[in-house]
């Protein structure tokens, strides 16, 4: 049974530690420690030896989204802290120097972009980040595939040529403006086209925001139990779930969606 | 000598047929360039101007890479995005850009034709989610079919372009039902995309339609030359398209490697599309002469090239052209320059009549089979 789980950041938004706490109780078995932000990084390292990650057998992290070229070398040291065995997200685009991260090797993972963005978002730009940091493995974003190209064509096309290389999966839907969502059904439709495509073992990693942030604990983990079994079935690891929504009742929804 | 994307090859289909036919064809070869030019000319005129999720695109010969002096310039404003009041002043603006006389006479373009399909705005959703049935009208029908077949954006906005395109493409191939599944006999599979067939069957069909209706409409005038071009340059749209069609299968585009899967599939047309029209038809003979040296191909090649060559050469040719536009039905007859384009229009269907449905022709069985009944 391969790995399921939550990115902290999408739980709650620049909270790890809650995030990780909520996790607790509920039968996620991976997870992605997020700091997109760049000031988040520090903190979260600095944390890493305290962290209660016992439940989890799949541990990824998220490099931040945005530095500049100056920030780089300091990056760059705080993910060298990085236990070997979990891999290091990173959207090409923040990459400035590829050599500074030759030596991550098989532990770097390039995620394929979402529209806005002028590189990696199709298979053939993916190729010149292979080129130049040839060990590197995909964080295969489907949500962002999907937002490339409706048809799910290049999703297609990336999956036949970087196969191999994918080690974990981003399950999410995404709008037009690049915001992450819980799952739907035309999300769902869309991923199972290619679902045959993905490795069944890959761990697979969810960014769909939660919409009960606030709420009680309780229907925030049945929201996080019932979106993976969502994931799942789009992706083909599970037969086909009810529909039945969790309540959203009176409760505060967050409103604020989170950038990809 | 192509510009247009060729994704994996080095040399164009056109100059790859050349080559191995030891043929030059000049006019098509200059009408490749004269088009080259005045995209870059209309990118400069309209830079800046298109917004995010729309696209310039232009039809007719610009689309097809075969500008001649005298062309129109056939062009829509493409909207795939949310809803934005701002759209219609960027149009506006565009058209302002575009109309202005001057501008044409600098280009030696025509306005569009007066229909209202072309210099029109244009949103994807009716383009993609309208097909067959009372909302396809047929202006949507030939935008759509015409995205397929016969377009170009203009300059660097060209992912809703890109976008709608695949977009009309899945919805062909998702609603073909029995597609890429086994026929009864358990060996071979239908890789053929009907619905698709269909539609640029129809397309071709109203063409012809239409054709008689413009003679009711606006008299003798232009007949001559709407007619050599319906047996030219529209047929080789047609061909073009049920080439498309037919290059889904394995056994006509020689892909051993084709994926069994719709994706493969949209890819596939959408990168046989992304060919000019005489492209895609000097692909399937590159493609089917690489493996066999057949006398018969290389014939069909040559007469129809050749023949394409010698209408774009009579459309190039200012006092041709213009007579043929004020060419009166009854005097055709008599009048050399009918004469020499009819002959060309001739050896043309010859020509794709064989390329279809000649004895030797690798397309037979699938144009008897599917393109027909």
């Amino acid at each position: 049974m391969a790995h399921i789980g939550f990115s902290t950041g999408a739980l709650m938004l620049g909270n790890f530690q809650e995030a990780l706490r909520l996790m607790r109780g509920t039968s996620t078995t991976a997870t992605e420690l997020s700091a997109l932000r760049l000031p988040e990084l520090p903190v979260l390292i600095e944390a890493l030896p305290e962290l209660n990650l016992g439940q989890f057998e799949y541990v990824s992290i998220h490099a931040p989204s945005r530095f500049s070229a100056d920030e780089e070398g300091r990056v760059i040291e705080l993910l060298q802290r990085v236990p070997d065995r979990w891999p290091i997200i990173v959207h090409p685009d923040t990459i400035h120097d590829s050599g500074k991260w030759i030596g991550f090797g098989s532990q770097l993972s390039i995620e394929n972009l979402d529209r806005r963005k002028s590189v990696g978002r199709n298979a053939e730009e993916l190729c010149r980040w292979f080129e130049r940091l040839p060990d590197a493995k995909l964080c295969f974003d489907l949500a962002h595939a999907h937002q490339c190209d409706r048809t799910m064509t290049e999703a297609f096309r990336i999956l036949l040529k970087f196969r191999e290389r994918i080690c974990q999966l981003h399950i999410s839907e995404l709008d037009s403006a690049g915001h992450h969502f819980p799952l739907s059904y035309g999300s769902m439709q869309a991923f199972s086209e290619i679902a045959s495509l993905i490795p069944a073992d890959v761990p697979a990693i969810l960014e769909s925001l939660n919409p009960f942030q606030g709420a009680e604990e309780a229907k925030q983990r049945s929201w996080i139990e019932r979106e993976m079994k969502r994931a799942n079935t789009a992706i083909g690891r599970e037969g086909m779930v009810s529909d039945t929504p969790v309540s959203y009742g009176q409760l505060p929804l967050s409103s604020s969606a989170v950038p990809a | 000598m192509s510009g247009s994307p060729c994704a994996g090859q080095s040399e164009s289909p056109l100059a790859e047929l050349e080559r191995i036919l030891g043929c030059h064809w000049k006019n098509i070869e200059d009408a490749h360039r004269r088009t080259e030019d005045t995209l870059q000319q209309l990118s400069k005129i309209l830079e800046g101007k298109p917004g995010p999720d729309t696209s310039v695109i232009v039809h007719g010969s610009l689309g097809r890479y075969e500008c001649t002096q005298g062309s129109d310039l056939d062009w829509t404003f493409l909207v795939d995005g949310e809803a934005n009041a701002g759209v219609q002043d960027i149009f506006i603006e565009i058209k302002k850009a575009l109309f202005g006389e001057a501008r044409f006479v600098e280009l030696g373009l025509q306005k569009p034709g007066g229909e209202g399909t072309f210099g029109a705005l244009a949103f994807s959703q009716p383009i993609v989610l309208f097909i067959g049935g009372e909302d396809d009208s047929n202006s949507n029908t030939t935008r759509r079919v015409l995205l397929l077949l016969e377009a170009l954006p203009v300059g660097e906005r060209r992912l809703a372009f890109d976008r709608v395109r695949k977009n009309i493409l899945k919805r062909y191939i998702d609603e073909d039902r029995r597609l890429l599944e086994k026929k009864q006999d358990n060996e071979s599979r239908r890789w053929v995309p009907l619905f698709l067939l269909n539609d640029f069957a129809r397309y071709w069909r109203t063409m012809a339609v239409d054709f008689a209706y413009k003679q009711f409409d606006r008299g003798n005038d232009g007949y001559a030359l709407r007619n050599i071009k319906s047996g030219l340059s529209r047929k080789l749209l047609f061909a073009s398209g049920l080439l498309a069609c037919f290059w889904c299968d394995p056994i006509i585009s020689k892909n051993e490697s084709q994926e069994i899967s719709k994706q493969s599939l949209i890819h596939c047309l959408s990168t046989f599309l992304s060919l000019t029209p005489l492209e895609r038809i000097a692909l399937f003979f590159t493609t089917h002469l690489r493996v066999s040296e057949s006398k018969f191909l290389r014939e069909n090649a040559k007469d129809l090239f050749c023949s394409y060559d010698a209408f774009l050469g009579i459309l190039n040719d200012s006092d041709k052209r213009n007579r043929l536009k004020k060419l009166m039905q009854e005097e055709e007859e008599s009048d050399e320059i009918f004469r020499e384009a009819w002959k060309t229009r001739k050896v043309f269907r010859k020509a794709i009549q064989d390329m279809f449905l000649g004895n030797e022709s690798p397309l037979r069985n699938f144009s008897i089979e599917r393109g027909v009944f």
